[in-house]
């Protein structure tokens, strides 16, 4: 990383404290530049998550009062933007359970894992990996989602999906895999 | 890592794509925030419960306070015992009837019903300062001993007054007498 972008960085991590503590101290006008600065990125991942816009805003409505209300428990340990993304996320995940949606094994599979490079054997594009994971049952396009749109790794996926790292190692292969198969096909 | 991995990892951004609108969103955040931070946090401050419960308490003792001595003032004067009462009464009616006697003199000029009755005034308000002093304080022997003060004061200077009078009277007599 280098010069400038380190001391971007810090220059945001900066605003954003000044933000956060004014928001602890419930200035409204703090609170809604604070959301301003992360709700995009906030819809786009329960949308991802729910494949529903009405869904979607109603999750981030709850996390969003739930962020604020609870802002006092944020101890800067992590960006404000992940600490956020991860109320989202699981109330994102409780929403899915209680419709009975989430379908990530908990058991590792004895299927063997493939761990050998599947390409994508033609140009890749944002548009044709969003309608390759749409095409996706609804568990492999949670785990994909997961891993490789939000940046979590298999501990933490399996903290959010409440199960051990191997199945969801193991499912995520398998809906890559899958991934692949539909954008080749595309 | 293959070249989907490698590809979503460098235009992750990319997929963040969809808007909503924002401030129709923001609005029904900020009334879910809004009545936690206006209303419960009054309520809930120990200092304004307590000030709160002693406000009422103060409120009803006041009232309670107002219909218990109300009756009392208007048919014993305020007074606690049926003896004091009649002890007032008495001085009363004879400081009213020697007042009375005072304005209908005929020898007395305008000015000097006036002197007579400011001092009486004077102790009128003091009489009336007793007398709230012992709504507060109804056993206590130096209220009632300077209420009973203010009466013999107030016939003191009436006698005082009539004497001055009659003096002068007799006086004028005298002298038409020796004439």
């Amino acid at each position: 990383m280098d010069n400038r972008l380190q001391f971007l960085e810090a220059n945001v991590r900066i605003t954003h404290q000044a933000l956060i503590e004014q928001s602890k101290a419930g200035n409204s006008n703090a609170q809604y530049q604070l959301y301003s600065l992360y709700v995009d990125a906030m819809f786009n991942t329960a949308y991802r998550l729910l494949s529903s816009r009405e869904d979607a805003e109603d999750i981030l409505q709850e996390s969003f009062v739930e962020a604020f209300k609870k802002l006092d428990s944020f101890r800067f340990e992590s960006t404000f933007g992940a600490w956020l993304k991860r109320i989202v996320v699981n109330r994102s995940i409780n929403f899915l359970r209680s419709k009975r949606m989430v379908f990530v094994a908990a058991e590792v599979s004895e299927e063997a894992i493939s761990e050998e490079s599947n390409d994508v054997n033609q140009p890749l594009q944002v548009e044709k990996i969003k309608k390759g994971i749409a095409q996706l049952p609804e568990g492999y396009r949670q785990i994909i989602t997961l891993y490789l749109i939000e940046g979590y790794d298999h501990v933490e996926i399996g903290e959010i999906l409440d199960i051990s790292t191997s199945p969801s190692k193991s499912q995520y292969h398998r809906a890559k895999r899958k991934l692949i198969g539909i954008i080749n096909e595309m | 890592m293959d070249n989907l991995e490698e590809y979503i990892q460098k235009n992750r951004k990319a997929f963040d794509d969809e808007s909503l609108d924002k401030d129709k969103l923001w609005s029904s955040i900020s009334k879910e925030l809004q009545p936690e931070k206006k209303v419960i946090p009054l309520w809930r401050k120990p200092l304004v419960r307590v000030a709160a419960s002693v406000t009422v308490l103060l409120a009803l003792s006041l009232t309670a306070a107002l219909l218990f001595f109300q009756p009392q003032f208007d048919t014993e004067a305020g007074f606690a015992s049926q003896e004091l009462m009649e002890i007032d009464m008495h001085y009363q009616q004879l400081v009213t009837h020697q007042v009375n006697l005072i304005q209908q003199h005929p020898r007395l000029t305008d000015s000097d019903k006036e002197e007579f009755l400011s001092f009486m005034d004077e102790l009128d308000a003091e009489y009336d300062l007793l007398k709230m002093e012992m709504q507060n304080n109804l056993d206590n022997e130096r209220v009632l001993e300077a209420i009973v003060e203010n009466y013999k004061k107030r016939i003191e200077l009436i006698e005082n007054l009539l004497r001055q009078i009659n003096a002068s009277k007799n006086e004028t007599h005298d002298e038409g007498y020796l004439l």
